[in-house]
């Protein structure tokens, strides 16, 4: 479950007061009824004390309207409390009373008296915890939304600001800076981030640097042979070489072109292309059938396209290498008065094209140098998966049974 | 016409200046980065081709500098990366044209040569040769004076002979020339044959005799009367 840092903070304080609020509404009862008990026997007490005074001046016993009842003959030797209910006729209702008994010796007998005073009763005391908890509750909640709004804004802000600059990271850009801060733990975190980013830094940009330099020096000393074996071929006197020099010079050629497939590809996962705009990748798809519309003619190829705006958020080079691959294979792997159906949509691509039977999966045309019917090896189709992989497009390639290919690229 | 070439590898800069020098430019080379950057201030040149990579120096820094002393240069750029990256790099710096390494000499000086014609005979696009004239700018052919009608690929490759007369231009080349980056190779050979066989029926049956003549296994060579 998804959920924001404060949010949860929030939740966790909730959840650990329901402890707090158990305890402290079984504390507050409990000391309500003892401190109910501690001032009406202290009040009885002052009572009784009063009326031992009094007998003692006047040697009289109250009157009886005085105390609450005074049982002659009956002797406590100290001064005893008792609970007691006692029916209130006018409420109908059992309430709660103290009572104090203690016995006085007047006129040479015991006689003790009872004092009696009401007490709170227990639904009274339940009333008054709920009231002084929810009270607390009130306030305990609001200085904690406060408390931790103020920590979230104040403690976490550098994790934020750290967060914020990772989202914000390009592999291709300089190195964040993150927030300066005195907390431990945040401090780690900026330090491990560092040293993690610094590594896939340097990682990216050498991996860069070394296609990019074997790619020089490679295509460089390809062109050497390709220049020298252009002039013998213009030479008069190499022409009972020519076959030889032919296998040359197709090598280098043959070999420069996987070299900048290989390199593209590394390219591609290095994510290298990162120019991510808005395009019309309706307009590429014309484009490329436009780049092959005379091959397409000269196999007598009916091309029949469907095809609607599309607008996706991708590298535009990409694009165009994606398209020019899809439609090159649909073309090359073509049988002559074949078909090509282009279907285009905002959510999908579909590319189907007659053509010849495929031994084995089809799948593994995408794979790097899969092997076609004629020995070549296609990298093509490997690129366009690649960057499909890039951008989450999800990618397809089946056969039919008639021999029908079938590419469909979704974007969703 | 003067050029100057930098490239850093000198086999690779040695059969650049031949081959310049065959056509009849006039051309000095470099071989790093201080002698291209030397020569620029001392001397104006027409056309500057220029690798990137290079010994003590960038080439694109070497363009900025040929754009501020001598404007009117043009400038094609050598590069070992790929044509993705050159369209977004190249092009941005004022480069008139770019080739990927390897190329064919004769792709180079068919560049050379459109760039020669787009930037200094601008009023002037007619070539011709062998009783066929081509306009550049237009792109109409006529052979013996008569209009043909000619596609896209296949006036392409007819340019690219009129650029390399005499000189055997392999398949791949040609291949390269129409469709860059953008086909295998192998299997392009049999639409480059549909297209030079197109093209040699229409210039034959406009009264001309068949200029392309085939080598075989190799290629293609634009040899007329």
């Amino acid at each position: 479950m998804n959920m924001k840092l404060i949010k949860r903070t929030y939740t966790y304080t909730a959840l650990s007061l329901i402890p707090v609020i158990i305890l402290g509404s079984l504390f507050c009862y409990y000391m309500i009824e003892y401190i109910s008990y501690e001032e009406t026997d202290e009040f009885l007490t002052y009572e009784m004390q009063r009326l031992v005074d009094y007998h003692k001046e006047n040697n009289d016993l109250p009157q009886f309207h005085q105390v609450t009842d005074i049982l002659p003959g009956v002797k406590y030797d100290m001064p005893t409390f008792r609970d007691t209910l006692i029916l209130e006729p006018a409420d109908n209702e059992m309430v709660p009373y103290r009572e104090l008994f203690f016995t006085i010796n007047h006129k040479g007998e015991s006689q003790t008296l009872v004092l009696r005073h009401l007490l709170i009763g227990r639904d009274d005391i339940a009333e008054g915890t709920i009231l002084i908890i929810a009270g607390l509750m009130i306030l305990i909640t609001s200085i904690l939304y406060i408390i931790v709004n103020y920590m979230a804004g104040r403690i976490w802000t550098p994790f934020y600001k750290t967060l914020d600059r990772l989202i914000h990271f390009k592999i291709s850009g300089p190195l964040p800076e993150f927030p300066e801060t005195d907390i431990d733990e945040f401090k780690s975190l900026s330090t491990t981030l560092k040293t993690l980013l610094g590594k896939i830094s340097a990682d990216y940009r050498h991996n860069k640097e070394f296609s990019e330099n074997s790619s020089h020096e490679l295509q460089t000393h390809l062109a050497i042979i390709r220049a020298t074996t252009e002039k013998l071929l213009n030479n008069p006197d190499a022409v009972p070489h020519a076959e030889e020099l032919q296998k040359v010079y197709a090598a280098s050629t043959k070999l420069s072109q996987v070299q900048k497939s290989l390199l593209l590809l590394s390219k591609i996962n290095n994510r290298e292309y990162s120019n991510a705009v808005r395009i019309n990748f309706q307009y590429h798809v014309e484009q490329s059938l436009e780049l092959f519309r005379e091959a397409i003619s000269i196999r007598e190829i009916e091309v029949t396209s469907q095809l609607k705006p599309c607008f996706l958020v991708m590298d535009a080079g990409l694009a165009e290498i994606m398209t020019n691959n899809l439609i090159k294979n649909a073309v090359k792997h073509n049988i002559q008065q074949g078909n090509i159906a282009v279907t285009l949509d905002a959510s999908s691509l579909i590319i189907e094209n007659s053509g010849t039977d495929l031994p084995g999966n089809a799948e593994t045309m995408l794979e790097r140098f899969a092997k076609g019917e004629d020995g070549n090896i296609g990298i093509g189709l490997a690129i366009v998966k690649q960057i499909c992989e890039l951008y989450n497009f999800s990618i397809s390639y089946i056969v039919s049974e008639q021999s029908l290919h079938k590419v469909t690229i979704s974007f969703r | 016409m003067k050029l100057l070439v930098v490239e850093d590898n000198l086999n690779l800069l040695e059969a650049v200046h031949e081959t310049m020098l065959l056509e009849k430019y006039l051309c000095e080379i470099a071989a790093n980065y201080s002698d291209a950057h030397e020569k620029i201030f001392l001397y104006s040149y027409d056309i500057f081709i220029v690798d990137i990579n290079l010994p003590g120096g960038s080439g694109l820094d070497l363009i900025r500098e040929i754009k501020t002393v001598n404007p009117e240069t043009g400038i094609i750029v050598i590069s070992a990366r790929n044509s993705l990256d050159n369209k977004l790099e190249g092009f941005d710096l004022g480069a008139d044209d770019y080739v990927t390494k390897p190329f064919d000499m004769a792709e180079l000086v068919a560049r050379v040569k459109s760039l020669v014609r787009r930037r200094f005979f601008s009023g002037n696009n007619t070539v011709s040769n062998g009783g066929i004239t081509i306009n550049t700018t237009t792109r109409e052919v006529w052979v013996m004076d008569r209009e043909i009608g000619l596609t896209k690929s296949e006036f392409d490759i007819l340019l690219f002979f009129f650029s390399n007369p005499g000189r055997v231009l392999t398949r791949e080349s040609i291949a390269e020339h129409i469709w860059g980056d953008n086909m295998d190779l192998a299997d392009s050979f049999d639409f480059i044959y549909s297209h030079i066989k197109n093209l040699r029926k229409k210039i034959t049956e406009a009264g001309c005799s068949n200029p392309i003549r085939a080598v075989y296994g190799i290629g293609y060579k634009f040899e007329p009367e």
